[in-house]
């Protein structure tokens, strides 16, 4: 079996990202940069109803406007739309403004439906307005889960609390929106994705258009980030092909950040009831469960990556002998999930570590300890050890609410799982040598931002003895040998062990062919010059052994809560993360970082937020859909454990899982008294504290 | 947006003129742009003001200062007397969403700028504020709504600029018919107090050309809390000025935004403070005095005691500068 080298120059180190250059001086071409010959603006007409059927969409007044070059309709016929923002019609034209004009002279009949349900709470009444004709929003029963006997265990329990933890909808919002230019004529289909994903894009495409697998390219060259939402061409993609092939020309169709609140999918909202018992000595004994949450009109289509649904791990990371978990959606008018970093993991951790803080106050025990306790987890007890030395946990926790003053200081700490995380075995790529020494490395992988094209370069000059700045990477093009879609934290342990079989192979034949017993390093350029006129190209695929899964991480918080204005200021984060061998060690803490803030995100600022009158998004804005800004982010600490014996591991997703857990368990620990539901902000801390009087028309 | 005409004003007679019954001024932007893209406003002519002579300078008299509605607010920001003369101004100016909006926008458009209700500014919502016949956010998302009001509508005036001025007692100098008409901050928003479909008390034409502010009042203090610690609305703001004699406050004003129409300002409790030796205790009485009528909704009950805590920090922060 293959073994990575244990004496590195690239790997594990630091190389600053190779197209670091070309993103700062603008030269990289993101897809909502792409300006193809004679290309249209493409916009969508979203349903302004949150139930209605279509009757009919009359598209000639919009078809006649200056400018306007095609429109065409989302669905044939009469539909139902069941939810604000769904897509009716798409138009194509020569600016912004004549696509708006068009929009709005699409005349649309309709039957509104005054009927529908945009509150998860709401919907699963029985008389409750029905998403969908005829079939319950919840199933009359969930589904549960059951280990050994929790009636018989929770009177064995010397403490047991009870919480209703809950987390909203979070919305998919990259730095750059959904979107794609498509160009279809009668030689094919071209698409400038922004995705995850080139080949589920390219095989989407085909199947949306009925056109054959070869007959689309997809290309990404540089995409501003996914998480979760970016893995089909969306209806935003099929729309803006079928708007090409009527106008003959490319459409560029990039979702505003409205949409971005409407369709694009979402992380589900989680309403958790979790009662929790341990026995004297702190060993977790028993543990129940009944949670719902909302995927909106339902899982959606593009879950790549797992998790378009409601269901949540439970219970989170711990080994508890005694459970019974209760799960089931319940659908809502309202744009439907899709996978979302590391889905299902905040919520579940959200949860089970507030319920473990909970029962570790109730138990008089630290709940560093309580951790230890309880998780099976080697790794993590570890990382918990290094984490609470470094963070000085032993001096600075303080029994929940003892902090003096009006401005409190609380701690709290967490831990990540994540199952997957491993390589995806189909990974292929290919390398062509020059004779002037010059090599590129070619793999149908994108880079999501994370550094995938450092990564390559990283390996390739570690394992070929050269510098990753010699090393011309080649990725996003459905053209080049099948890479793994970017979801699941999976790419690094893909394309790792690919591009070490390619510069294995490479290496094997170029020693051959230049008859040098050693081509790597200082030899390069000779053994290179050997090969005469013709370039040497060798193929290589993902192998066994390089890499593995099952990422480990804790994160500790320190806030400061105002208990008069209910101000939560994150002072301190540090993450103690394991993946494996490290590759790039900057691009790896920057996952982390980017991990972190969104989980402060996820613990403070956003949340979806609907009106149960209209049924509209009322948040679809960074004004009010409120997202971590510099001023907000605390310091970050990290601690990397290098496992190089584990092989890689992805670390996109378990960076995120803890954070919100963390800051929550720190506010709990402040204040001493729990903010069960996230996002926590001034107003539900004031109220933790009973400080909120009762409304006056209540 | 709806397709308009452009033009820039060299006099503020001839900006009047051409703004005529349908038209908007133009100067910063921020808030007439988008209000322009989401169609809830519609003008027919854009007047650039931009080049209005004099309207960009901030006057410094010995009893008064004159701040030109061009003014930027990052302007205010940077003004190192402000800082001095009027710290309440400098705070809020500094508080105001981002640099890169601070650098373009203007006093004047900061005290006309629209409601931010998301129910007014949520596209195909048709609420109160848009001729409708309902307030959604009476019995829906009111997180951010007003804990007073005089009348159905319960969207509070968001102006950090507004608050800060209402307790300076600045005046408002507004081209109205071809006169300068003198308005307090009271007046300025009055009309948003009755009238669910105003924003402020501003007719059609009407021009903010200066705010003039007292310098007698030599203490003052800002304070606001947003979820967010930068680039976010307040969810409560509170201004307090007064002179301070012998210890003693004289001319006390507070005023508080995001929690009415209206710059919220209560007469009682600012003759309450008039001669008293600032304390906890008096401004704890002072916060039960501005807040005592305050009615509460749902979800934003917590502005009662969040408003009071600001009261009061602004009161001691004022004793403090003194």
């Amino acid at each position: 079996m293959s073994s990575w080298p244990t004496e590195t120059k690239y790997i594990s180190h630091s190389t600053a990202r190779i197209d670091a250059p070309a993103k700062l001086t603008g030269k990289a071409r993101y897809a909502s940069d792409i300006q193809a010959e004679g290309w249209l603006y493409g916009m969508i007409l979203r349903s302004k109803w949150p139930a209605a059927k279509i009757l009919s969409v009359n598209l000639d007044k919009a078809r006649q406007l200056p400018g306007i070059k095609a429109a065409v309709v989302a669905r044939e016929g009469e539909f139902n739309v069941r939810y604000y923002g769904e897509e009716i019609a798409a138009v194509a034209g020569t600016s912004k403004q004549a696509c708006l004009d068009a929009l709005r002279a699409i005349d649309v009949k309709a039957e509104v439906r005054h009927e529908f349900v945009v509150n998860e709470t709401d919907a699963r009444k029985s008389d409750s307005p029905q998403v969908w004709d005829g079939t319950p929003n919840a199933p009359a029963t969930p589904h549960v889960r059951e280990n050994g006997s929790v009636d018989t265990a929770f009177p064995e329990c010397a403490a047991v609390i009870e919480g209703f933890y809950t987390t909203p909808v979070q919305i998919h919002n990259p730095m750059e929106t959904m979107g794609n230019t498509v160009s279809w004529t009668d030689e094919g289909v071209t698409a400038w994705a922004s995705t995850q994903g080139i080949a589920s894009v390219r095989d989407g495409l085909a199947g949306a258009l009925q056109v054959d697998h070869s007959q689309v390219r997809v290309i990404t060259e540089y995409m501003g980030g996914g998480f979760g939402a970016k893995f089909g061409a969306g209806a935003e993609g099929v729309l803006a092909a079928k708007l090409s092939k009527a106008a003959k020309a490319p459409v560029r169709l990039m979702l505003t950040r409205f949409d971005q609140a409407l369709a694009v999918g979402n992380r589900p909202s989680s309403f958790q009831k979790i009662k929790m018992g341990a026995l004297a000595d702190g060993t977790l004994h028993a543990f129940e469960a009944e949670n719902y949450g909302t995927a909106g009109i339902g899982g959606g289509a593009d879950a790549g990556g797992g998790g378009g649904g409601a269901d949540i791990p439970m219970p989170y990371l711990y080994k508890v002998p005694n459970t019974r978990v209760k799960q089931s959606a319940v659908a809502i008018n309202a744009g439907s999930a899709r996978a979302f970093r590391a889905p299902g993991n905040p919520p579940a951790s959200f949860g089970m570590e507030s319920a473990m803080d909970d029962l570790a106050v109730k138990l008089g025990l630290d709940p560093l300890e309580f951790r230890l306790k309880n998780d099976p987890n080697p790794i993590r007890q570890r990382e918990y050890k290094m984490g609470a030395e470094k963070f000085g946990w032993k001096n600075k926790y303080q029994k929940p609410g003892s902090s003096p003053g009006i401005v409190k200081t609380g701690i709290g700490c967490a831990g990540a799982a994540w199952p997957a995380g491993g390589g995806s075995k189909s990974t292929q790529g290919e390398a062509q040598i020059n004779p002037d020494g010059s090599i590129e490395i070619r793999l149908g992988v994108q880079d999501i931002g994370t550094g995938t094209r450092t990564v390559i370069a990283v390996v390739a000059a570690e394992i070929l003895g050269l510098k990753p700045e010699q090393i011309t990477v080649r990725v996003g093009d459905t053209n080049f040998p099948p890479g793994p879609g970017s979801g699941g934290s999976t790419t690094c342990p893909s394309v790792s062990p690919t591009v070490f079989d390619v510069c294995q192979n490479a290496l094997q034949q170029l020693q051959a062919q230049s008859g040098l017993a050693d081509a790597r390093g200082e030899n390069w350029f000779a053994a290179c010059k050997k090969l005469g006129v013709n370039p040497l190209v060798v193929h290589g695929k993902w192998q066994e052994g390089l890499s593995s899964s099952r990422a480990a991480g804790v994160q500790f918080a320190e806030v400061e809560v105002d208990t008069e204005t209910g101000l939560v200021t994150v002072k301190k984060i540090l993450g103690v993360h394991d993946c494996g061998l490290i590759i790039n060690k900057v691009t790896l803490e920057s996952q982390i970082n980017g991990g972190i803030i969104m989980g402060m995100g996820y613990a403070l600022y956003e949340e979806r937020v609907m009106d149960d009158l209209s049924g509209v998004v009322l948040n679809p804005n960074f004004e009010t859909y409120k997202m971590p800004g510099i001023a907000d982010v605390p310091d970050i600490e990290i601690i990397l454990v290098n496992m190089p014996e584990r092989g890689v591991i992805g670390i996109g997703e378990p960076a995120t899982v803890p954070t919100a857990g963390a800051i929550a368990n720190a506010v709990a620990n402040a204040i001493g008294a729990r903010v069960s539901s996230l996002p926590i902000t001034p107003a539900k801390v004031l109220a933790a504290l009973g400080k909120v009087p009762p409304p006056v028309n209540a | 947006m709806k397709a308009f005409t452009y033009a820039t004003a060299h006099s503020t007679a001839s900006a009047r003129e051409l703004v005529a019954d349908n038209g908007a001024y133009l100067a910063g932007g921020n808030d007439l742009l988008n209000l322009l893209k989401e169609y809830l406003v519609s003008a027919n002519i854009l007047v650039n003001i931009k080049s209005l002579p004099g309207l960009d300078k901030i006057e410094r008299g010995e009893k008064f200062w004159m701040i030109g509605s061009l003014v930027t607010v990052a302007q205010i920001e940077d003004d190192q007397d402000i800082k001095k003369v009027f710290p309440s101004l400098h705070a809020a100016a500094s508080e105001v969403a981002s640099q890169q909006i601070r650098n373009v926008a203007t006093v004047g458009g900061n005290l006309a700028q629209h409601s931010r209700c998301w129910y007014f500014r949520q596209r195909d919502t048709v609420c109160l504020k848009k001729n409708g016949d309902l307030c959604y956010a009476r019995n829906g998302e009111n997180r951010y709504h007003s804990l007073f009001t005089g009348n159905t509508c319960i969207s509070p005036v968001v102006s950090s600029l507004a608050t800060t001025f209402a307790a300076l007692d600045a005046t408002a100098i507004v081209l109205r018919d071809g006169k300068e008409t003198r308005l307090s901050m009271a007046e300025l928003y009055h009309r948003a107090w009755e009238n669910p479909l105003a924003h402020n008390s501003l007719e059609n034409g009407d021009l903010i050309l200066r705010v003039e502010i007292p310098t007698a009042r030599t203490a003052s203090a800002y304070l606001q809390i947003s979820d967010k610690h930068a680039f976010d609305w307040a969810l409560v703001s509170c201004a307090a000025a007064a002179e301070i004699e012998n210890g003693k406050l004289k001319s006390p004003r507070v005023a508080l935004g995001s929690i009415s129409p209206v710059p919220h300002q209560v007469e009682a409790a600012n003759s309450f403070l008039d001669g008293k030796v600032l304390d906890e205790a008096t401004a704890t009485q002072a916060a039960d005095m501005i807040l005592k009528d305050a009615k509460p909704l749902e979800h934003n009950a917590y502005k009662v005691p969040l408003a009071h805590a600001l009261i009061r920090r602004t009161l001691l922060k004022l004793k403090g500068d003194a």
